[in-house]
């Protein structure tokens, strides 16, 4: 729902940085978004494009890296993948719910990874 | 400042920048945690959708705790002061945001906010977030504490349909359980869906008119 605000932004730091560096255009800007974020990688292209016309950013390729999430338990240590639970008993079918307990433990898992809205690179034309 | 490469005449190149901007959220939101430390004030986010009880809530928690606490209030809204209005009615001091067609309260905004507090006064902030069970999950505002307020009429399957906001929430109270009946929504399964999301969070069930479980809530919320 904010992805307009946040690819605002994300079109605001890239034109600082290419300012920064002189450059003439900016031709790729390389995104990692995390899986439990809450943007919608379709609505940030859209706005993107919007956002970029008339800029040096105009025509430039978003190229966007879905990041897994990864989880860490306090109890065992287990690492890995976020766990489905089932949740059951409802008058519709069965979903699978996302859970913070810890797939091997009782212990409750700490989100390391997967919530990002990263800028990680550019590729520019210098000056 | 880093030295600053400037590439020749022309050149392609990359640059690698590694910004991430709901870090840079993340970021104000401990300068804010920082400040209410140091000045000695609890602050409290209060989210969940529109309707639920949030600013019921509220008046019931400022009732319960004005004599414990000097207390001031944030109103997060898309426009209107009508909610501020309301809790400041209760005689404290209430600074309404609103956010134009923002959807969540963020850090800056409650950095901004805190700038028009003389934080000296109080020692209890309730911070009320924009109605929404979506977007207020992303942004940690610097409270010491959130709580999500969820009710029966938003029917069975409001928790398993959005478990985001659930990960980082301290308490959950399920508000209107008079209706529970009514609304034919199972109290028990609803709390049984926020433990299985995270079973860190203390559920409590209420009735912000009534003041049912209100206590419970503060004692949930260290309060």
């Amino acid at each position: 729902m904010h992805e307009s605000s946040v690819t605002r932004q994300i079109v605001q730091t890239v034109l600082q940085e290419a300012e920064k560096h002189g450059a003439k255009k900016v031709l790729e800007v390389n995104l990692v978004i995390g899986k439990l974020s809450l943007l919608g990688l379709e609505q940030v292209k859209f706005v993107y494009e919007i956002f970029v016309k008339g800029t040096i950013m105009e025509g430039s390729k978003l190229l966007i890296e879905e990041r897994d999430v990864l989880v860490k338990c306090n109890s065992c240590g287990y690492e890995g993948q976020f766990s489905y639970g089932d949740v059951s008993g409802y008058q519709v079918p069965t979903v699978p719910i996302m859970t913070l307990q810890c797939p091997k433990c009782e212990g409750t898992v700490e989100i390391v990874e997967g919530r990002e809205c990263l800028i990680k690179s550019l590729k520019l034309i210098g000056p | 400042m880093k030295e600053v490469v400037k590439a020749a005449e022309g050149e392609i190149y990359d640059l690698e920048l590694s910004v991430d901007l709901l870090r840079e959220n993340e970021k104000i939101a401990e300068k804010n945690r920082a400040l209410l430390k140091e000045k000695g004030v609890k602050a409290i986010d209060i989210m969940g959708s529109i309707g639920t009880g949030k600013t019921s809530l509220i008046e019931k928690l400022i009732i319960e705790l004005k004599g414990k606490y000097r207390i001031a209030a944030f109103k997060g809204d898309l426009t209107t002061t009508i909610d501020a209005e309301i809790i400041e009615k209760h005689g404290v001091q209430t600074v309404a945001i609103n956010t134009g067609k923002e959807c969540h309260l963020d850090a800056n905004l409650v950095k901004k906010a805190l700038n028009q507090l003389d934080l000296d006064n109080f020692d209890l902030l309730l911070i009320e977030n924009v109605g929404n069970l979506i977007c207020p999950a992303e942004f940690s505002l610097g409270s010491e504490k959130r709580i999500v307020v969820i009710s029966v009429t938003e029917g069975p399957y409001m928790v398993v349909k959005h478990p985001f906001i659930f990960f980082n929430a301290d308490v959950v109270a399920i508000n209107k359980v008079d209706l529970a009946q009514a609304m034919e929504v199972d109290i028990g399964k609803l709390e049984a869906d926020v433990k299985r999301i995270n079973p860190q969070a203390t559920v409590v069930a209420t009735n912000c008119r009534s003041g049912k479980g209100i206590q419970s809530v503060i004692a949930a919320l260290g309060l």
